[in-house]
């Protein structure tokens, strides 16, 4: 009987969750776009201490059809700081019937150093239910123990696209104490707090949020949602205790992490002094042992523990001649130290056209860190992990964002340099001869710069000669040809540097031959690829992130015995997203065609949506205009 | 036969003669360095190498164990010259490890070494232990990894290592060729005359050294006695010492149209044949044929044990799925199908089940083998002939017709039969049609798995026929002012389909239609639908209607009959060929074109007709284009009536490509009536 009783104590939630999770209490205003609905989210953070804190999540899933499958999936993260105490997950069918159970032990446990790292402590469990009649519900529980806090989970209801959420809340609960700090975007309900006993809770919630679609050229995907960001005021990991309240503070933690670890052994030191003390200024000496960390170090990932945020030390770099960008940028500080030089030790957000960091937010938004030299005039900037980089010139990868200046004094947010419209630079002289066969034979110079250089430096770093022609010939758009000769000089002398590309190539059928007709397109490599979807209600603004500039030269000798019988008309396109100038000119043997492109960078209003893809189609269409030569009877 | 009982009849056995012959030996030891072997100036290097192996030396060799049995040594020492940066990968090693709870293989010593030429001296910087990380990959493997200290440009490295492993049916097999060149790759193994493996060695390099001596050989054997004293055995006997070198091995690069690099790599491998100690003692066979391997796999609890039981499991479901049907090919049909679309494919990789096919039928999920494995079962169930059929996809390179080679096959198909019509099913796709196979599957021999008649599939790509009509019809439209209207209309190949129902599956159908519009700017398309979207054993079929605006003011038109289905590029770019062309089906593309004369123009030029047979009878292009008072129309056609070409007619093909790229390029000349 007792047994009885208990049965039906415990049986009566379950039935409450079946009906909770039926697909029928979903409203059709949250189905429409949708792949997913987030049921129900409940993310609570207990805060026991700066070092230690407990994590309850739990969170539930109907995928609609077979693009939501994804999120029927379930990782859990782990690592030295963090412990899975408890992890399950429950599968229901379409009326909200438990049809599978799983817990931890059932889960799949692998590795999660992945191939871009040597080694690291970062391990996951994944399930997965495999199940494929839709409409089908998932719910996972989660209980984490951390012990060594960076950072906290920020509350992010909308994740992806296609997701619609029905319901979910984040729950932080701290020591009255303890301050817990917070920005809130697209999301203007301030967190209802209570108090009881010694404790403080805070409560986000949202529910009923119907499904977003993505657009091209939108801003990404997470700032146009409600979210929250949520960091902790003291922390301590490993020992090491800090607080993230101001940037000043959060740069004085990693301070304490790098101070001392910069003695350098003597055979090193006096290499320093070989390769520098003859030199004169500054900038030489720098630029000198940037070289000498180019040439002696590679970049190898090791993390474990603290290690994530700690760098080895100036001895075990100078030893093992290996580091990661902590390793290796602590390693070049303590080089331009033993040469006098105050040289700074910079954490980034690294990617091209990787999101700008949240500013007046201070916690730990990067993954990568540089170098700089704060000179009188100007500042030396320097990428530790790129072998073949001029001192003074950063690239696409961490141009133009905030990163966090650690030194003595904590930490100062800098601003690193952005390369513009009139730095990025593709310059292109074609020299071209055509015959009457439309085979073309062309010698082709380009100067490439700044940004428009990176991706090929990248190139030439790391392809070899076969595989660069490869690529070469993998990226340029022509029916059949071959390259006979390339050849590439970098330029490093001036910040920013360029390349200069020298190519010949032949290409059979370049030109369409008709019966007495030649079909030439004059624009023989710079065709733009860029075709907008149209879209009949564009709802975001409109992000264009790269600038640049083009300018192409033209000329083609023609077989004699023909006469142009119709060519393109000038084009001129000048709009706030960028200048657009092409012409054609036909002389007795020759044809001379000129391009100019100026594309700029921005934000757009998403009114100005059709405008850019008539601007692109525009182009897109200029490019592909054929010039008709007819044989003289 | 017990390890003991083999312990003693080896211990009775005479040493037999052995014979040493000369051989060249590489004079290079672990750590023994001067400044000259960095000069490697006499040796012929490709000039865009980032790394060069100068040695790269294994030996496989036997031990006895304390479990009664024998353990596999595996030594392996490797001399590298970092070229340049983007050679310090090479600097790297990832040993990776098996365990399956009981046996498994294990790292027994490592070393290694940096040695770097500094003005005249010779630096050395060693691998310290700390620096050797484990990284757990998953249940059963670990990976064993590090990255040698002290390393720049124009270092050279020594790295040397032990594994010692229980599965001796696994010796190691060994790469000649890899990533970098090797002046130098030499393998040795010494195997005890009572094991027998046998060789399989393929790629186009040539042995420098394949030599054979047989050496004694003493094996001490133990085996726990439990509470008792361990039994020890000693064994003297021979063992043959084969030892393969290749000098000067360049790197194998990719080239496009090869099913892959493995079936062309220079390589060596293994597989146990039988283990006999005498040569009146009975054999064990190992490897056995075809048959005896069929029999064994239908035995296998991880593989047929299960489809030869009654499955009274599936009875009641089984009836409701199979209800109503009017023949056995309907019901072969309606099981294929509910497997088809209740089930999910977990791995695409594999031939063993892992759970029981009553788990696999209640999970509703399950490998590539338990999923065709269940389809079997659930036919033989209903009395309809079926059988597994085991096949190495594309990716996986070549099976062995001879041997039955287990680890050459990574996927499972079922065979079955209806009416004395054979089948070939595939339930793991969710947008397969039943009888098809994805064009993954067509790799040459597949083995029907029936210890009566293990039957060769032969699932030749040349038997694979794509193909595709598409035609397009332009009028002028009745609105006047230089409209003109048309039709297109496309009908798919089985693997085109299928990309299609797959891509469509991810994007709606609204994008692929908006992705089509993106690109014809100029056209105004509607009516668009695509047909047999769901059914899929049908060709897909893309239509829509479209009109466009000529400049009818212009003198002259210009006009590709192709529109945009002709071929742009040519697929083979490469100059030079080294491997044969590898095509995953024969290609069969036609495209008919009719199209009114724009009102108030006439025809001024028209491409030629033209038609160009590929090397005679192995397919050819026709483009035939004519014209009358009104109309104009082409037909133009790719037909190839093979897949797999040789290196040496490369060019040709090559050359053909070209001919279609630059024929189907050509333009129409409309002029205005005078």
């Amino acid at each position: 009987m007792k047994n009885f009783i208990g049965f039906i104590v415990v049986s009566l939630p379950l039935a409450l969750s079946a009906q909770t999770y039926s697909v029928a209490s979903i409203p059709d205003s949250l189905k429409k776009n949708a792949d997913v609905v987030k049921r129900n989210e409940e993310i609570t953070i207990e805060i026991k201490s700066p070092a230690k804190a407990l994590i309850n999540t739990r969170i539930a899933y109907t995928v609609l059809n077979e693009d939501g499958n994804e999120h029927g999936d379930y990782i859990a993260y782990y690592d030295k700081f963090v412990s899975v105490n408890s992890v399950s997950g429950t599968l229901y069918d379409q009326n909200g019937k438990e049809i599978k159970h799983v817990k931890k032990k059932d889960m799949q446990d692998f590795s999660g150093t992945g191939d871009e790292n040597l080694i690291t402590d970062a391990r996951y469990k994944i399930n997965r239910f495999y199940y494929r009649v839709y409409p089908y519900t998932v719910q996972y529980e989660e209980e984490d123990e951390i012990n060594g806090i960076r950072n906290f989970e920020d509350w992010i209801p909308q994740n992806a696209h296609r997701m619609a959420v029905q319901q979910s809340k984040y729950v932080i609960i701290a020591p009255k104490n303890y301050m817990i700090r917070y920005k809130e975007f697209n999301f203007s309900q301030p967190p209802v707090i209570t108090e009881n006993g010694d404790k403080r809770t805070y409560t986000w919630q949202i529910s009923n949020l119907p499904a977003k679609l993505t657009e091209s050229l939108a801003p990404s995907f997470v700032t146009l949602t409600p979210h929250v960001l949520i960091a902790p005021s003291d922390f301590e990991a490993e020992g090491y205790a800090g607080n993230m309240s101001t940037w000043k503070n959060f740069g004085a933690f990693f301070y304490q992490l790098t101070k001392s670890r910069d003695a350098l052994p003597d055979n090193v030191k006096k290499e320093v002094h070989e390769l520098t003390d003859n030199l004169k200024t500054q900038k030489e000496k720098i630029a000198a042992l940037y070289n000498y960390l180019q040439k002696n170090t590679r970049y190898v990932s090791i993390q474990f523990g603290i290690g994530g945020w700690q760098p080895f030390d100036a001895t075990y770099v100078s030893t093992k001649k290996y580091g990661d960008c902590k390793a290796l940028s602590n390693f070049m500080v303590a080089l331009l130290k033993e040469a006098g030089i105050d040289g700074k030790y910079v954490i980034i957000r690294a990617g091209k056209n990787a999101q700008q960091i949240v500013s007046d937010f201070s916690e730990s938004q990067f993954n990568h860190v540089i170098c700089c030299v704060p000179l009188l005039k100007d500042t030396v900037w320097l990428e530790c992990t790129d072998h073949e980089l001029p001192a003074g010139y950063l690239s696409s990868f961490t141009a133009d964002r905030w990163g966090l200046l650690v030194d003595q004094s904590g930490g100062t947010l800098v601003h690193t340099p952005k390369y513009g419209v009139n730095d990025n630079l593709q310059i292109r002289r074609i020299s071209a001869t055509l015959n009457g066969d439309g085979n073309l034979s062309a010698f082709i110079n380009t100067n490439y710069k700044a940004e428009q250089q990176d991706e090929l430096e990248m190139d030439l770093e790391y392809r070899s000669k076969d595989e660069l022609l490869k690529k070469l010939k993998s990226e340029i758009d022509l029916p059949t040809y071959d390259v006979t000769k390339f050849d590439y000089k970098e330029q490093k002398n001036n910040i920013p540097p360029s390349i200069d590309e020298s190519i010949e190539l032949t290409a059979n059928n370049y030109a369409q031959v008709s019966g007495k007709r030649l079909f030439i397109n004059p624009n023989i490599l710079n065709r733009s690829e860029t075709k907008l979807k149209t879209e009949e209600e564009r709802k975001y603004p409109i992000e264009l992130r790269s600038e640049y500039k083009d300018v192409d030269t033209v000329e083609i000798k023609v077989p004699s015995g023909y006469q142009p019988e119709a060519f393109p008309a000038d084009t001129k396109i000048e709009s706030k997203f960028g200048k657009y100038f092409c012409s054609v000119k036909i002389t007795a043997d020759k044809i001379l065609y000129y391009r100019y492109r100026e594309q700029y960078s921005g934000e757009f209003p998403a009114a100005d949506y059709t405008d850019l893809v008539n601007y692109y189609d525009k182009i897109y269409k200029s490019d592909r205009s054929k010039i008709v030569l007819v044989k003289k009877e | 036969m017990s390890p003991k009982k083999i312990a003693c009849i080896l211990a009775c056995i005479l040493l037999l003669q052995s014979y040493l012959s000369a051989q060249e030996k590489l004079n290079i030891k672990f750590g023994k360095i001067t400044a000259a072997d960095f000069d490697l100036s006499k040796n012929k290097i490709d000039s865009g190498a980032a790394a060069v192996i100068i040695a790269d030396i294994g030996n496989t060799s036997f031990e006895g164990n304390s479990k009664g049995d024998f353990t596999l040594v595996f030594k392996r020492f490797k001399r590298i010259k970092i070229l340049s940066k983007r050679g310090f990968d090479a600097a790297s090693e990832e040993i990776s490890l098996y365990n399956d709870g009981q046996n498994g293989e294990k790292l027994a010593e490592v070393k290694g070494s940096t040695f770097n030429l500094e003005n005249g001296n010779i630096v050395e910087t060693k691998l310290d232990d700390k620096s050797v990380f484990t990284d757990k990959v998953d249940k059963n493997y670990s990976d064993k990894k590090f990255t040698m200290p002290g390393v720049k440009e124009g270092s050279i490295v020594d790295i040397a290592y032990t594994i010692k492993s229980d599965y001796y049916n696994a010796l190691r097999s060994w790469n000649f060729q890899g990533e970098y060149p090797c002046l130098w790759s030499e393998y040795e193994v010494v195997v005890p005359q009572f094991f027998h493996y046998i060789f399989l060695t393929q790629g186009d390099q040539h042995f420098f050294i394949d030599a054979s001596k047989d050496v004694a050989a003493n094996y001490t054997v133990r085996e726990s006695g439990g509470t008792e004293s361990d039994d020890v055995y000693h064994i003297n006997s021979t063992a043959t010492d084969r030892r393969w070198v290749m000098k000067d091995v360049p790197v194998l690069n990719d080239e496009s149209f090869v099913t892959t690099l493995k079936n062309y790599v220079s390589r060596i491998q293994f597989q146990l044949h039988y283990i006999q100690f005498t040569e009146t003692s009975e054999r064990r066979d190992v490897l056995g044929n075809y048959f005896k391997a069929s029999e064994k796999l239908m035995k296998d609890e991880d593989f047929g044990a299960a489809l030869n039981n009654d499955n009274g499991w599936m009875n009641s479901e089984i009836n409701s799925i199979t209800a109503g049907s009017a023949s056995s090919l309907e019901k072969m049909q309606k099981i294929y199908t509910y497997i088809r679309d209740h089930f999910t494919c977990t791995d695409h990789w594999g031939i063993y089940t892992k759970t029981s096919l009553k788990n696999v039928f209640k999970a509703k999920s399950g490998n590539i083998a338990e999923i065709n494995l269940l389809l079997v079962a659930m036919l033989r169930h209903e009395n309809i002939e079926a059988d597994p059929v085991l096949l190495s996809t594309r990716d996986h390179g070549y099976t062995n017709d001879m041997y039955p080679l287990m680890y050459k096959f990574n996927y499972v198909i079922c065979t079955a039969k209806d009416n004395n019509k054979n089948y070939l099913l595939d339930a793991s796709w969710p947008k397969l049609g039943f009888n098809k196979l994805n064009d993954e599957c067509y790799n040459g021999g597949a083995r029907m798995i029936n210890a009566e008649h293990p039957y060769i599939i032969n699932l030749s790509p040349d038997s694979l026929k794509e193909s595709k009509i598409t035609s397009v019809m332009i009028i002028n439209d009745e609105k006047g002012g230089g409209f003109l209207s048309g039709s297109y209309g496309s009908t798919f190949g089985n693997i085109e389909s299928y990309n299609l129902r797959e891509k469509i599956s991810k994007k709606s159908e609204d994008d692929y239609f908006k992705n089509i519009k993106s690109y014809n700017p100029d056209y105004n398309i509607v009516n668009t639908s695509i047909d047999s979207l769901t059914q899929f054993e049908m060709p897909a079929k893309i239509s829509y209607d479209f009109d466009f605006k000529i400049a009818a003011d212009e003198d002259i038109l210009y006009f590709n009959p192709m529109m945009s289905e002709g071929l742009k590029e040519n697929p083979f770019k490469s100059a030079e060929r080294k491997y044969p062309v590898e095509m995953p089906y024969i290609m069969d593309e036609t495209y008919v074109f009719n199209m009114e004369i724009p009102n108030g123009y006439i025809v001024d030029e028209l491409p030629k007709s033209a038609k160009v047979l590929l090397n005679g009878n192995d397919g050819y292009f026709e483009y035939l284009i004519v014209k009358n008072e009104t109309n104009v129309q082409l037909r133009s056609r790719i037909k190839l009536n093979k897949a797999n070409f040789n290196p040496d007619d490369y060019n040709t093909l090559r050359n053909f490509f070209a001919d279609i790229v630059k024929k189907q390029s050509e333009q129409i000349v409309f002029k205005k009536k005078k």
